[in-house]
């Protein structure tokens, strides 16, 4: 009796297998790549040119994030310090920290530091600080508790789903204006970050877009 | 019953047509018409990419690009800060700054937009007296001008590369010279601060010669005041008391012919329901179509060697007619040509300004000889204009020797030094003059030039020049208005300006910031304050400070004079007429892309110029063109092949002795036996862009042809040439969608405009598809006042700057691929030869069915709930659904990634650079994306202004209710362009806005109304305002026929029922349009 199978399917069930496992392997991949806070770089912590710690400066010391972040309420951009602010304070406080060289010989060569940036929306998108500051929205709820963290990292994904989560339901982020900027705030006990924030949508109006044109443009 | 609701059938010969190939109604243009885009479809076969190629090909790039995932890795980016604090620098917002550009009549007031130090839009000045707040598409393309990365960045001497050092030790040399043969050769321009150093210049050298030259200058005009009221009087028109115009080779509704300013107050006058006042009249006599002609109520053809016989005879009737022996004396002194000027068109144009004396303006064209000027300064006397339409003004300019002078000069061996100040004689000079051999015989020449042209290679020094936006400076307006120039940024590539190398040409050291123009402000100023200063600076003119209004009155004997040294027409010789580009002016914008791709006014042509002909003429010289009927000719030159591009016949046109080629296309409304053409193209080895770019025409100009050379011959040659023109493509195919009626008819129904067309019976209409949820406080729409829009182009490239709309080449638009956001449809009406002219802005109409949402496969094009057609281009994947079911063709679709690849390698895929040049990165708006390639886009209506003015309400109500805060008010890039506030943009959901008083007019309109899209652009129809003695004026205003169907739609529908029975019978051609929803 003639062979029924032909002599090359011997290798096929190993070709099979080795296909099957690259394509299983390539869509695992993709999807530990694409669909996992990897992705939207939840956590990313890049090593910055001057160790600046949010814990000294706000934690520790107190300070306001207006006081560097100074044009948050007027700007679509939340600016990053100029050398000039930092150097208001260094030139009398750790005025020869070797941390503080960078800055330094930014003040003395007019070259800026360059601050690796860490929040980062797609050019097409046009998020706006002003405006979510200055209707409850806290710098908490987007960059998390920056006043812990000695090196900035991201916090949140940053995602578009994420984004609408909140433009769906503003009421899970609204504060009262004046712990915009106080990153320990905490509902009171008698109530609820909800019922707060039901409050403020209702009496500011607040309702965000969520057409493709409120930020994308 | 199925309703069953087409478009109506073309008419078998339309009234209305944008090309004559659709005029003639050829059945191959008709068919052509009905692919979208028309050469766009066959690239794949062309390119011989099989399926199964592009499939393996798409698996290639699969499989490459899963090698490189890890290369998707978002790459390192920085936030860098400024290291000192700038004062009113707040990253992320507009700051913005009175300012203004330097032009031929004076300035444009501006306001320019600096986004983190960088100049990204210029506007209007809307405070300034002198304007009325728009601009013109020369202000608006600066800012590319100042971004090009082809401006000159070196000092250079002989050619080789020099430095600054080396050029401030030859000029201290000529400095500390006695300034013999120190010459300067610079622009007119009427600025304070440049005369104040001429004036010392001449102190310290008293044998300096001064010239001043501009191709395009009035020149004549000057003379002719002068022999007419005296030196120095300029006349200041107010249209805002005219009642009756009369232009005479004059472009004066144009802003790039008379500048910003110049015809404010004509558009209120337009309209038909002010108060108090009839609506203006206005009669034009030109040889070619010009934006007045097409608002002209009564339009002449006339040779323009014969503009001079017309205005002779108009003032023998109107001397007659009103008994002025003065204007009788001068126009008896004009010598008579003979020229067949239509006697009755004379008549009652005369008898119309003769009724309306002390009422009306006469006015001439820049480039018309100064006889001409001065026989209209004598008829505008003899109606009682002077001192009541026309302010007389006394100017402070000063006397300059002409370009000729100057080469006598030179000639004479008499000039040693040559400073060239932003001028390129050798380019544009009188031809014979000669200019570039002139300087070779001079031994010292500078030139400072913005580029290394023409003038710069035949220098010995070239000194990159500052731009108007890097230097200070100051200027005075048209009427005199001191206004300011300020700089937005540092120059880019170090260059200097004018006013810093007269400086140094007196030996003082140069000067710090505004120093120079601060000392003229305090000479003009009565109040030489800091505050005061500030305040010039800040609103960008002094208060107050035009010219003295003066009495002036005619001298006859010497207009008379002058007038005698008019030179007759040579009667059946042909003309050519040189004539300002709307693209390069005079070769000065030579590299702006976006303006060489904006359209001409009228013939639509992109990327060239070309010599315009009339039908008539075209025909007995022989000129084939296959935008005129020939298509079986043009179907033999290329082999039985028929293309529908626009291919013109190359020919030969001289004066004797020299000879030009130039592309000729049919021009309709064009005078017979005159040939057009604008200057300034041609240019070569001077441009990046501009080699093979169009004709030049120069070599024919001489100093005594300015205007029109008289005596040329035309030979047609076999060659072809390939025009780029956006006309073609898309067809009205007899649907109105461009309206207009006579004030009579307005007068008897206002609301005429209403029920043209399908619009007078349309059932009640009911759509498939929801309607959008409109729940914002806020819903946005325009209105388009048909009456008042000129075509001028000033919008076209405001979107372009403002929405970094980017540039595709001949080539691309000649596959219909052009980008504009908005464009201005022009139409034609009535006979070719001499048709009537209709321009009408198109651009995203936002409606609120909208068809282009209804088949988008992936939700890329939505509706917002304050009623914008929003497109998301991150969502876009390309299938172009959009573009095939909008009505109205205003989706633009990016090709390719025009912002990344050179223009001229868009085919070589991914060998092409890539890239874009970092300075045109700074001239950017950074707040609309720039598009890449493979997605769609179109006018957002500035989403990002709209955006902006609701952020910040937000901002300012804080923690308080957001709808007790009202909304700031802003206008959109094309609105705030627009000199005629043609285009009105805001809330329509508040009554009290303009817009929707304006959307309640009985003219308005809309497009397509029975398509039940709900467009939220509304057009205001034109109205014309003809006298009934003139003739032809039973065919004035008639673009849509008389009766209340329109003629797009035939006549006798009594019923609806029997109406649509009608259109069932005839397969309409337009089917494809109607959106799925029918």
């Amino acid at each position: 009796m003639a062979n029924f199978f032909p002599k090359w399917t011997n290798w096929l069930p190993l070709k099979l297998v080795i296909c099957v496992g690259a394509v299983v392997t390539a869509i695992a991949g993709g999807l530990t790549y694409y669909f996992t806070p990897k992705y939207t770089r939840v956590g990313y912590e890049p090593t910055q040119p001057v160790p600046f710690s949010h814990v000294i400066h706000v934690q520790q010391l107190g300070m306001d994030c207006r006081y560097c972040h100074s044009f948050v309420e007027v700007a679509s951009h939340s600016n990053v310090p100029t050398t000039q602010t930092c150097m208001a304070c260094h030139t009398q406080i750790k005025a020869n920290s070797p941390k503080l060289a960078a800055v330094r010989e930014s003040w003395k060569t007019g070259q800026p530091v360059n601050w690796v940036r860490i929040h980062k929306v797609p050019d097409y998108t046009y998020f706006n600080h002003a405006v979510h500051v200055n209707r409850g929205v806290s710098c908490y709820s987007c960059h998390g508790a920056i006043n812990e963290m000695k090196v900035v990292y991201q916090h949140e994904p940053q995602s578009m789903s994420w984004c609408l989560d909140c433009h769906r339901a503003p009421e899970n982020h609204l504060r009262p204006p004046s712990e915009i900027y106080n990153m320990a705030w905490k509902p009171p006990t008698d109530t609820t970050q909800r019922e707060i924030g039901l409050k403020f949508k209702e009496e500011w109006e607040v309702n965000p877009p969520v057409t493709c044109g409120g930020c994308h443009r | 019953m199925k309703k069953n609701l087409n478009h109506p059938a073309p008419e078998q010969n339309p009234r209305i047509w944008r090309s004559l190939r659709e005029r003639e109604n050829d059945p191959e243009f008709l068919k052509h018409l009905q692919t979208e885009f028309p050469r766009g479809a066959d690239v794949y076969e062309d390119s011989g990419l099989s399926k199964r190629d592009f499939m393996k090909l798409m698996g290639a790039s699969i499989a490459l690009a899963g090698v490189g995932l890890a290369g998707c890795r978002r790459p390192e980016s920085y936030l860098v800060p400024f290291t000192k604090g700038v004062e009113f620098a707040i990253p992320g917002k507009f700051l913005y700054y009175a300012t203004s550009m330097p032009a031929r009549y004076g300035a444009v007031p501006l306001i320019a937009t600096t986004s983190d130090g960088r100049p990204t839009k210029l506007e209007g000045n809307p405070l300034h007296p002198f304007s009325n707040g728009g601009t013109d598409s020369f202000a608006q393309a600066e800012i590319l001008n100042l971004y090009d990365p082809h401006r000159s960045k070196q000092i250079t001497e002989k050619g080789k590369a020099s430095d600054a050092a080396a050029f401030d030790t030859f000029i201290q040399g000529i400095a500390n010279g006695n300034g013999d043969g120190l010459a300067i050769l610079a622009e007119p321009k009427n600025s304070p601060t440049r005369d104040r150093l001429r004036a010392v210049l001449e102190a310290r050298f008293p044998k300096l010669i001064w010239a001043e030259y501009d191709p395009l200058a009035p020149a004549a005009t000057a003379e002719a005041n002068e022999a007419s009221f005296g030196p120095n009087i300029r006349l200041v028109p107010d249209f805002k008391r005219a009642d009756i115009v009369l232009a005479i080779g004059s472009d004066f509704l144009n802003p790039i012919e008379t500048g910003i300013g110049f015809a404010q107050g004509f558009a209120a006058r337009r309209n038909p329901d002010q108060g108090g006042a009839p609506m203006n009249r206005l009669y034009a006599v030109e040889n070619h179509y010009t934006v007045t002609g097409g608002m002209a109520d009564h339009r002449l053809r006339c040779r323009a060697s014969e503009l001079g016989e017309f205005t002779r005879q108009l003032a023998l009737v109107l001397a007659a007619q009103i008994n002025d022996t003065n204007l009788a004396s001068v126009a008896k002194a004009f010598p008579e040509s003979k020229a067949a000027i239509n006697a009755d068109w004379v008549k009652e144009c005369a008898a119309d300004l003769a009724a309306n004396a002390g009422r009306s303006i006469v006015l001439a064209g820049p480039l018309t000889s100064a006889p001409l000027q001065t026989l209209v300064n004598a008829i505008n006397s003899a109606l009682g204009n002077i001192g009541t339409t026309l302010k007389a003004v006394k100017t402070d300019s000063r006397d300059a020797a002409s370009i000729e002078d100057l080469a006598v000069a030179i000639n004479k061996g008499g000039v040693t030094n040559l400073f060239l100040l932003g001028v390129n004689p050798a380019q544009n000079a009188p031809a014979n003059l000669d200019f570039a051999s002139l300087l070779a015989k001079v031994p010292n020449t500078v030139h400072l030039g913005l580029f290394e042209d023409e003038t710069a290679k035949a220098c010995r020094w070239h000194v990159p020049a500052a731009h108007f936006l890097e230097s200070w400076g100051d200027v005075r307006t048209f009427d005199g208005t001191y206004t300011s120039v300020q700089p937005m940024i540092l120059p880019l590539w170090n260059g200097v300006s004018e006013l810093e190398i007269l400086n140094k040409l007196t030996g003082s050291p140069s000067p710090v910031g505004p120093a120079l123009v601060r000392a003229s402000f305090n000479k003009v100023s009565k109040d030489s304050s800091d505050e005061a200063w500030n305040a010039f600076l800040r609103d960008g003119f002094l208060p107050n400070s035009s010219f003295a209004p003066t009495q002036v009155s005619l001298n006859a004997s010497s207009a008379a004079a002058l007038a005698k040294k008019a030179q007759p027409a040579k009667a059946d010789a042909l003309e050519l007429v040189f004539l300002q580009s709307s693209s390069v002016d005079d070769g000065r914008y030579a590299n702006n892309s976006w303006l060489l791709e904006t359209p001409d006014f009228v013939t639509k042509l992109t990327w060239d110029n070309a010599v315009l002909v009339s039908p008539a003429t075209a025909k007995k010289l022989g000129i084939k063109a296959n935008n005129f009927n020939i298509l079986g000719d043009i179907a033999e030159k290329l082999d039985n092949e028929v293309d529908y591009d626009l291919v013109a016949d190359i020919v030969e046109i001289s004066d004797g002795k020299k000879t030009i080629e130039a592309a000729a296309i049919v021009a309709p409304g064009h005078a017979d036996d005159s040939l057009s053409i604008a200057l300034g193209f041609g240019r070569k080895g001077v441009s990046a862009l501009m080699d093979g770019v169009g004709f030049d025409a120069y070599p024919l100009r001489t100093s005594d042809a300015m205007f029109a050379l008289s005596g040329v011959t035309l030979k047609v040659t076999n060659r072809d040439y390939p025009l780029a023109q956006t006309q073609e493509h898309k067809s009205m195919e007899g649907r109105d969608l461009v309206r207009e009626g006579t004030l009579e008819r307005y007068e008897k129904d206002h609301a005429f405009a209403q029920s043209m067309g399908m619009d007078s019976h349309i059932p009640p209409n009911i759509s498939l598809y929801t309607h959008p949820t409109l729940t914002s406080k806020e819903q946005w729409g325009m209105t388009v006042d048909l009456n008042t829009c000129t075509g001028c182009n000033a919008c076209v490239v405001a979107c372009q700057a403002e929405n970094n709309v980017p540039v595709v080449g001949k080539d691309q638009v000649r596959k219909n691929r052009d980008m504009a956001w908005i464009r201005l449809d022009r139409y034609f009406a009535g006979e070719a030869d001499d048709p009537e002219m209709l321009s009408q802005a198109i651009m995203c109409q936002h409606c609120e069915n909208a068809p282009c949402e209804t088949v988008c496969p992936v939700n890329a094009t939505v509706h917002s709930e304050d009623g914008l057609n929003l497109m998301a281009y991150n969502r876009c994947i390309g299938t172009r659904y959009c573009a095939n079911n909008c009505p109205w063709k205003v989706r633009r679709f990016n090709y390719f990634d025009y912002n990344q690849r050179p223009i001229d390698q868009l085919y070589w895929g991914p060998l092409a650079k890539k890239g874009m040049a970092d300075s045109l990165k700074m001239s950017k708006n950074p707040n609309v994306t720039v598009r890449m390639r493979g997605v769609m886009e179109k006018c957002t209506f500035c989403i990002q202004r709209i955006e902006e003015s609701k952020i910040s309400r937000l901002v300012e109500a804080g923690a308080s209710p957001s709808s007790e805060t009202p909304i700031a008010p802003f206008k959109v890039a094309c609105q705030q362009a627009c000199p005629n506030d043609s285009l009105v943009f805001g809330d329509i959901a508040n009554p009290k806005s303009t817009v929707s008083h304006l959307r309640k007019d009985p003219r308005g309109y809309v497009m397509f109304k029975y398509l039940n899209t709900t467009p939220r652009v509304t057009y205001l129809a034109r109205i014309k305002n003809p006298n009934p003695k003139m003739p032809g004026a039973d065919h004035v205003g008639m673009a849509n026929g008389t009766g209340h169907h329109g003629a797009g739609h035939g006549e006798g529908h009594d019923s609806h029922g029997e109406a649509h029975d009608s259109h069932n019978a005839q397969p309409p051609q337009g089917d494809t349009h109607a959106p799925a929803g029918h």
